[in-house]
C-alpha cells in the first residue's frame, strides 16, 4: 500500500490492520509519533490525517489508504522551526518532550480550523492530550501566543 | 553568574518540538528482539512447576530467561546504606505480588514474544495475601514476607524507625488537649508519559550497551553489574533522555533482564512495558497510615506528638526503609514540636512493591501534618495562620532528628500565603520573622530544643 | 497466531459487507477501530477473519421521508450537532480526535466493561425511539435498538433511524473527568406527542429503556471501577429528574 508521510511517498507492506502508529515508526522510521497507551487515550500517538488530528495507535491501516499523512517533522525542522514549534520552544510548553509532537499537531491543526481560537476551545482541542511534566500552564500559554502569531 | 535569572533556552527544546529527541523507544539497532515478560497472576503463591521448553520452540523465540539464568539473583539495591537483599530479579520460588515478572522471553517481535508467555507452563499454589498494614500484626495475618510483616533491619536489627526528644510524658500530662488524627494518603501511580523500557545490545567486544530510562543512570549501572557478577567497565550505559520518572524510573530492574536476555539469545533485546504493565506492575509511591496525636495548650502551642507510621512497602524492601527514615526526619514538617515520640514500620504486603514519587517519604508526612496542624487550630478555637506561624521552624530550632534550621523559610512563606489569599494577620503576626526564637515566642518548653546553629 | 495471519475483507459497497459478514461466525468488524484495533494489535483479540467497514459506504446522516437515517460508519464527531439528546450524548464519545474516528455502529454495538464505560450514544438513540438495520444469522432485519442491544449480539449494524418529528429532548449525565469523559451514568429524555421515553447509560453493560414512571425498576446495578452500585441508585432519580428539567426548559 502506498503511504503519504510529510509529502513523501512510501511503499508499505504491513497489515491493513496493523496500527499507523507500528507501521510509521518500524516500517517507515519516522520515530516522533509514541507509544505512550496504545489505547488511544494519552494523544502521543496523534498525527494528522488529511490535516485532521488522529490517533495513529487506533487507525488500522487500510483507513489511510490514500491519505496525506502529517507528523510532527512535516512542521518544520531544526533550521527552521515552524510556528506552533517555535511558539512552544519560546514558552518553555515542553519539559521531557514526550508528549510534545501530539500536543503540535493538534495545536497546528486547531489553528488551522480556527485562526482565532480562544482559551475554551484550546482547551477542548487539547482536552484528549495528558502531558505529565508541565501542568499544562505552559503548554496553554505556548498555544495562545502561537494562535496570536496567526491572527 | 550569567545564566543566573537568565531566561534561557532549553538545551533539548528544538529537538522535542522538532521530534528529534531520542528516547529508548526510538534507538534503532540492527537485529533487534522484542521482550515479553510472563508475570504473576496471583498476589502471593509458591511456584510448583516452572517449564520453558515449548514456549522457547515456538518458531520466532531467541530466548528465554528465569531465574536460573540470573548469577546473582537476590541484590539488595541500598546495600551501601545498610539494607540487605531480599528480592529476586525473577520469581523463584514463589510469587508475592501480582503482576511479578517470572520469566522474560525475547522474539523477533511482540506478538510472538506474547504467545510465547502464554505457552510457559506454570503451577502456582495460592497462598493467602496481607493487604491491609493495619493487619499485619495480627496473630493469623498472612506471612507477605520471609522477614516476616515488617522491616527488621534498622540499626541494632531494630525493627521500627523511632525518634524519642525530650519528655513526652510530661507534655501529655501539661497539655490542655489532647488533638488525635489519622491520615491514610493512596498509593499514586506516577504516570510517566513514556513506560518503563530498556535496550540491551551485546557487542562484539563482550561489553554490554545498555539503552535506559532510568533516572539514575549510575545506580541501575551498579544494579546490573551487581546482578551479572561483572565489573562495571564491561557495561555502557546510554541514558538520561528519560519521557518523566517523578521517582518511578529509579528502581528499574528492566536494564538487568533484558541484558540476559540480550546475552542469552546474542542479539540486542528491547522490553517495552505496556501502559497497563505500567499502571498494573510498576512501583508507586507507596500507601501510609499515620496516626498523631498532639499535646496541645489553649494558647495554641503544639507541647508534644505521638506518631506511628505504617508505610506499605509492598513485597519488597526495595528503597522503604529510607524512605521511612526520611520521613520520621521531617515528621514534625514545617513546625517546631519539641517532645516527640515517633514509631515507623516498613511493613511488607502482598502489593507491587513502593518507591519514591516526589518527595519520597516526606509528601506523607508533610500532608499530615498540615490536615492535623489544621485540626488542631480548630478544636483550640486559634486562627490556623496564627497557630502555624507560633510554632513555625525558625532559626536555631531543631528538628526531630536533632540538626539545628539555619534558614527555615516557613515564617515568610506563611505570611504570604496569609497575603494572597487575603487573610488579614493581626499586627505581632504579620511582623514575625524566621529570626531565633526570644520573648513570648520561646516559652520555656521550648528552651531546651533550642540547637547551635553550625553552618 | 498474529496479525498477520489475520485475513482482511474491505468491501466497497454494503452489499459486498452484508455478504462478507455471513453469520457473523468468526469475523471480526473493524469500522473506526478505536475499540478493536487495541484489541487486535495487543493480541487479546485474535479472529481468523475481519472484516474493515471503512470503505463499504455505510457513512452519511440523511433525512428523508420523515426518518432520519445514520450509517453505521458515520463517525460520532458528525453527530454534535445532531437532534438533541443524539448531540449531547455524542459530545461524551472520547475526545476531539477520538471521536472522529468512532463511529456510531461501533458505539451502538460497544458494551461497558467493568472498567471501561462505552456506549454513550445508545441511551439517546433509544429514547428517539430509533430502530437498528442490521445483517447476520437469518439475513436483514429491523427492531427497535433496545431490543436490539438486549440480544442482537454478534450481527452487522448497517444503519440506525428514527422518526424525523418535533420532540422535547433532555440529557443529563454524570462522568468523571479524563482525557476522555468516562460517564458513570447519563439519562437521556425525549418527549413526542405526550409520550415520554427514558433510556440510561451506566446501569448495565449496554443503555436500557427505563420504566418512566418506575425508573429504578427491574435495574441490577452493580459496583464497578468507577461507581458503587449504592451511588448509582442514589444519583439515578436525580438525573432522571435533570433530564426531565431538561426537557421541559428546552425545545
Amino acid at each position: 500500500m502506498k503511504l503519504t508521510v510529510n509529502g513523501i511517498d512510501h511503499e508499505v507492506e504491513s497489515h491493513a490492520l496493523r496500527p499507523l502508529l507500528h507501521v510509521l515508526r518500524e516500517e517507515v522510521g519516522i520515530t516522533s509519533p509514541k507509544a505512550g497507551c496504545q489505547q488511544g487515550g494519552c494523544g502521543t500517538c496523534t498525527v494528522l490525517v488529511d490535516g485532521e488530528p488522529r490517533r495513529s495507535c487506533l487507525l488500522p491501516l487500510a483507513a489511510v489508504d490514500g491519505a496525506a499523512i502529517t507528523t510532527v517533522e512535516g512542521l518544520g525542522t531544526p533550521e527552521q522551526l515552524g510556528p506552533v514549534q517555535a511558539a512552544f520552544h519560546e514558552h518553555y510548553g515542553s519539559q521531557c518532550g514526550y508528549c510534545t509532537p501530539g500536543f503540535l499537531l493538534a495545536t497546528h491543526a486547531l489553528i488551522g480550523r480556527s485562526p482565532k481560537a480562544g482559551r475554551s476551545e484550546i482547551e477542548e482541542a487539547l482536552a484528549g492530550h495528558v502531558c505529565r511534566c508541565t501542568g499544562y500552564v505552559k503548554i496553554v500559554e505556548a498555544v495562545e501566543a502561537a494562535v496570536g502569531g496567526a491572527s | 553568574m550569567k545564566a543566573v535569572g537568565a531566561r534561557l533556552p532549553r538545551y533539548d527544546g528544538v529537538a522535542h518540538v522538532t521530534g528529534r529527541t531520542q528516547f529508548v523507544d526510538d534507538v534503532r539497532v540492527p537485529n533487534m528482539l522484542w521482550a515479553k515478560a510472563l508475570r504473576s497472576p496471583l498476589h502471593h503463591a509458591g511456584i510448583a512447576k516452572l517449564d520453558t521448553k515449548k514456549a522457547a520452540a515456538i518458531k520466532g523465540v531467541h530466548a528465554i530467561v528465569t531465574w536460573q539464568d540470573v548469577p546473582r539473583l537476590v541484590y539488595g539495591h541500598l546495600e551501601a546504606l545498610g539494607i540487605p537483599g531480599d528480592e529476586p530479579l525473577l520469581a523463584k520460588d514463589e510469587v508475592r505480588y501480582k503482576g511479578q515478572p517470572i520469566a522474560l522471553v525475547a522474539a523477533e517481535d511482540e506478538e510472538t514474544a506474547q504467545l510465547a508467555t502464554e505457552a510457559i507452563e506454570i503451577d502456582l499454589d495460592e497462598r493467602p495475601a496481607l493487604f491491609d498494614v493495619r493487619k499485619a500484626a495480627d496473630p493469623d495475618a498472612p506471612q507477605a514476607h520471609h522477614w516476616g510483616n515488617w522491616y527488621p533491619h534498622f540499626e541494632a536489627e531494630m525493627d521500627v524507625r523511632q525518634i524519642r526528644k525530650g519528655d513526652i510524658d510530661r507534655a501529655f500530662d501539661e497539655a490542655d488537649a489532647i488533638v488525635a488524627g489519622v491520615y491514610r494518603p493512596a498509593a499514586i501511580e506516577q504516570v510517566p508519559m513514556e513506560t518503563q523500557i530498556a535496550l540491551a545490545v551485546p557487542e562484539p567486544s563482550g561489553r554490554l550497551t545498555i539503552y535506559s530510562c532510568t533516572q539514575a543512570l549510575y545506580f541501575s549501572m551498579g544494579v546490573v553489574a551487581a546482578h551479572l557478577e561483572w565489573p562495571l567497565n564491561k557495561l555502557k550505559f546510554v541514558g538520561g533522555t528519560v519521557g518523566g520518572g517523578f521517582g518511578g524510573k529509579v528502581d528499574t530492574a528492566a536494564e538487568t533482564v533484558s541484558a540476559l536476555a540480550a546475552l542469552k539469545a546474542g542479539r540486542p533485546v528491547k522490553w517495552r512495558w505496556t501502559r497497563e504493565e505500567e499502571f498494573l506492575c510498576s512501583s508507586t509511591r507507596a500507601p501510609w497510615h499515620m496516626e498523631i496525636a498532639d499535646a496541645v495548650t489553649k494558647d495554641g502551642w503544639i507541647l508534644g506528638r505521638k506518631m506511628l507510621t505504617l508505610h506499605d512497602a509492598g513485597a519488597y524492601a526495595r528503597f522503604s526503609p529510607y524512605g521511612v527514615t526520611k520521613h520520621s526526619f521531617h515528621h514534625t514538617g514545617a513546625y517546631t514540636i519539641p517532645n516527640l515520640h515517633f514509631d515507623g514500620y516498613v511493613v511488607f504486603t502482598n502489593r507491587v512493591p513502593t518507591t519514591a514519587m516526589r518527595g519520597f517519604g516526606v509528601t506523607s508526612v508533610s500532608f499530615a501534618t498540615e490536615m492535623h496542624v489544621s485540626r488542631v487550630a480548630e478544636v483550640l478555637g486559634v486562627d490556623p495562620f496564627e497557630l502555624r506561624l507560633k510554632n513555625a521552624n525558625r532559626i536555631g530550632d531543631t528538628s526531630p532528628n536533632g540538626i539545628a534550621y539555619t534558614d527555615p523559610s516557613t515564617v515568610p512563606t506563611i505570611q504570604s500565603i496569609a497575603g494572597a489569599i487575603g487573610h488579614e494577620l493581626p499586627g505581632g503576626y504579620g511582623a514575625m520573622t524566621r529570626d531565633a526564637r526570644e520573648g513570648d515566642l520561646l516559652p520555656e518548653h521550648l528552651v531546651a530544643q533550642v540547637g547551635e546553629v553550625t553552618h | 497466531m498474529g496479525l498477520n495471519d489475520v485475513s482482511v475483507l474491505i468491501p466497497s459497497s454494503a452489499a459486498e459487507a452484508v455478504e462478507a459478514f455471513g453469520d457473523g461466525k468468526d469475523v471480526t468488524v473493524v469500522a473506526g477501530g478505536t475499540i478493536v484495533v487495541p484489541e487486535l494489535a495487543s493480541g487479546r483479540l485474535r479472529p481468523k477473519s475481519a472484516l474493515y467497514l471503512g470503505r463499504a459506504g455505510l457513512s452519511g446522516i440523511s433525512r428523508k421521508d420523515g426518518t432520519v437515517t445514520i450509517g453505521a460508519a458515520t463517525p460520532v464527531s458528525d453527530l454534535v450537532d445532531a437532534d438533541p439528546p443524539l448531540a449531547q450524548a455524542a459530545t461524551h464519545v472520547g475526545d476531539l480526535e477520538v471521536r472522529a474516528q468512532a463511529t456510531v455502529g461501533g458505539n451502538v454495538c460497544s458494551a461497558s466493561t467493568d472498567d471501561t464505560p462505552r456506549g454513550d450514544l445508545q441511551a439517546a438513540l433509544i429514547a428517539l425511539g430509533a430502530s437498528v438495520r442490521s445483517a447476520g444469522k437469518g439475513g436483514e432485519r429491523s427492531e427497535p435498538l433496545e431490543t436490539f442491544l438486549a440480544e442482537g449480539a454478534g450481527r452487522l449494524v448497517l444503519d440506525v433511524s428514527y422518526d424525523d418529528a418535533p420532540r422535547a429532548a433532555g440529557y443529563a449525565a454524570v462522568w468523571r473527568p479524563h482525557t476522555h469523559h468516562y460517564t458513570i451514568l447519563a439519562v437521556a429524555a425525549a418527549k413526542r406527542d405526550g409520550e415520554l421515553r427514558l433510556a440510561a447509560t451506566g446501569v448495565a453493560p449496554r443503555a436500557v429503556l427505563l420504566d418512566a414512571d418506575d425508573p429504578l425498576a427491574g435495574l441490577e446495578l452493580r459496583d464497578d471501577a468507577l461507581a458503587s452500585a449504592w451511588y448509582r441508585t442514589q444519583l439515578l432519580p436525580r438525573l432522571v429528574e435533570r433530564a426531565l428539567t431538561d426537557l421541559e426548559g428546552g425545545s
